[in-house]
């Protein structure tokens, strides 16, 4: 169980985090979203022990991160955002230095790299220099040395950020299978590339606290929620579709012509309609998305809100 | 203070990967053979210990004490990488002196490699060796005190260059005290120059260089060591607060 009591963090007598409090379950996935220069990292920093808060407590599993520092470090796996330096050495070298410091012996040390390399798939490139690694190996690296002595919390600080599809969806599948073990709380500022993943958001604004809810409960405050997206060659009829039951408005995307956005009331669904009158007009439509919410404008928004 | 040979191990690493090292050591050598032969007329001498050769270690040190210090924690404020390093379990106080210790075993390495003067003396003449020895031994206790300072030294500032002016500034007049205090012989009372005598490291090093292990000499050396390892771990927890 992570407690988390009033946390803030003053820098150059400017509050950078003010009065954070949340509390984290075993087995929770938590999200921290908000804009850039919103204070996630910072956060993130404070949990980890890295920065010590200006007031305010963090405790990680009963153990207090200023009083009993050794003993939450212990228990944490933090990957941080920038990449690591140890530049020149390999990342077979890299994970044997970070399973030294964390204690593990002989066998038990080799087993521990070989597991955590085999989850992110490093057994390939362990004899090179992290250095010399693309933007992608070197996050997943990141994640792996976090991952090593399984820990009971792990931080992740834009887990995602620089990697390309393929690897995208194995560290999300890796959080997924991660989570039935340990306590995770990501920091992101992509909140689309988490969506199934955290069962909880918390959304951060200027150093504060203003949402903490379910991240389909965010979804479903967004104007886009079960907005259908159209794309043809041909131009479409806006006015029939603006008149079917249930239709808040119509939005035609600037940059590609012929994609036009139909919002839904809140409330409504609009994607049969859509469907039928597609159907009785013939139209030749290329694309059809029923819209999840756009996570992105929903967490924008609230940050902007918070900030006036 | 069971990860203390972890980070020996790991600082290691990082000075033999480093060019800097090897090429600092090398203008070590070379200076020491040089001024070891040439300005003490050792060979001429005929003399039977290495007094002129080690007389010089204090000035030989600035060559490669700077350089050695400057690495010491200069890698770790790149890339924020420090950030990283302090949410691992381990204790400020572990990885100064882990990292002080690598740094000591690396001028030992370099002290011993100077070992070609000792067979030359050896083939010439018949010197005492164990005296020798304790010449050697107070070097390194030197090397050791002036590493220390330099770590202290590193954890006030970021900056490669600046490390390694200070440091050698600091260590310039450390080694050059007693020329400075026999210029102000004359003006200041001669109980300060007495004091501030007995705190030069080359004087305490002059006394263990006539190859007289003194306690209190190395008593000496070793209370600066701790004195500074103890300062670089405060400094360090100060600024992580």
């Amino acid at each position: 169980m992570i407690e988390i009591t009033s946390l803030t963090k003053r820098m150059g007598g400017k509050n950078i985090i003010h009065d954070f409090s949340f509390n984290a379950q075993p087995q929770e996935c938590l999200g921290l979203f908000g804009n850039d220069g919103a204070g996630k990292t910072t956060i993130v920093k404070m949990i980890a022990g890295s920065i010590p808060p200006s007031s305010g407590h963090v405790k990680v599993f009963g153990n207090d991160i200023v009083l009993n520092t050794l003993q939450a470090k212990k228990i944490t796996g933090y990957q941080p955002e920038r990449c690591l330096s140890h530049s020149v050495m390999s990342v077979k070298g890299f994970l044997s230095f970070i399973a030294d410091m964390r204690g593990f012996r002989g066998a038990e040390k080799r087993k521990m790299i070989d597991r955590a390399a085999a989850r992110l798939e490093l057994c390939r490139i362990l004899k090179y220099p992290i250095e010399t690694l693309p933007a992608g190996l070197k996050r997943t690296v990141a994640i792996a040395q976090a991952i090593l002595h399984e820990p009971s919390l792990l931080l992740l600080d834009e887990p995602t950020e620089g990697l390309n599809a393929d690897q995208k969806h194995k560290v999300r599948m890796l959080i997924k299978s991660l989570t039935d073990e340990m306590t995770i709380i990501v920091a992101s500022r992509t909140p689309e590339a988490l969506t199934g993943i955290c069962n909880r958001a918390l959304i951060i604004a200027d150093g504060q606290l203003v949402a903490d809810t379910s991240l389909s409960e965010l979804q479903r405050g967004s104007r886009h929620y079960q907005a259908v997206t159209l794309a043809a060659d041909t131009p479409l009829d806006l006015l029939a579709l603006a008149v079917l039951p249930g239709v808040a408005g119509i939005e035609e995307d600037r940059e590609t012509p012929g994609t036009v956005t139909v919002l839904a009331m809140p409330g409504q669904t609009i994607y049969p309609h859509i469907n039928a009158l597609i159907t009785q007009r013939r139209w030749k439509i290329n694309t059809l998305t029923l819209e999840p919410g756009r996570l992105d404008d929903v967490i924008h928004h609230m940050s902007q809100e918070a900030s006036v | 203070m069971k990860l203390l040979p972890v980070i020996i191990k790991r600082q290691l690493a990082s000075y033999f990967s480093a060019p800097i090292t090897y090429l600092s050591t090398a203008v070590f050598l070379t200076a020491a053979a040089v001024c070891g032969f040439h300005t003490s007329q050792l060979l001429e001498q005929n003399s039977v210990d290495l007094h002129g050769f080690f007389q010089l270690h204090p000035w030989l040190y600035l060559l490669l004490t700077p350089v050695l210090s400057t690495q010491l924690w200069a890698d770790e404020h790149t890339a924020g990488s420090m950030d990283f390093l302090s949410t691992l379990p381990v204790t400020g106080f572990e990885r100064v002196v882990g990292k002080f210790l690598a740094a000591w075993i690396v001028s030992g390495i370099a002290l011993m490699l100077t070992f070609p003067i000792v067979i030359t003396v050896n083939y010439f003449g018949n010197p005492d060796n164990s005296v020798i020895a304790s010449q050697y031994f107070g070097s390194w206790l030197l090397a050791g005190s002036y590493l220390s300072a330099g770590s202290f030294i590193c954890t006030l500032t970021h900056h490669r260059l600046v490390i390694f002016t200070v440091t050698l500034c600091l260590l310039l007049v450390a080694s050059g005290l007693s020329s400075i205090l026999d210029a102000i012989e004359h003006q200041a009372p001669i109980w300060l120059i007495d004091r501030v005598t007995s705190l030069s490291p080359s004087t305490r090093f002059d006394a263990m260089d006539q190859g007289v292990l003194a306690l209190q000499d190395s008593l000496y050396f070793i209370s600066i060591i701790v004195t500074f390892l103890a300062m670089t771990t405060i400094a360090l927890n100060v600024r992580n607060r």
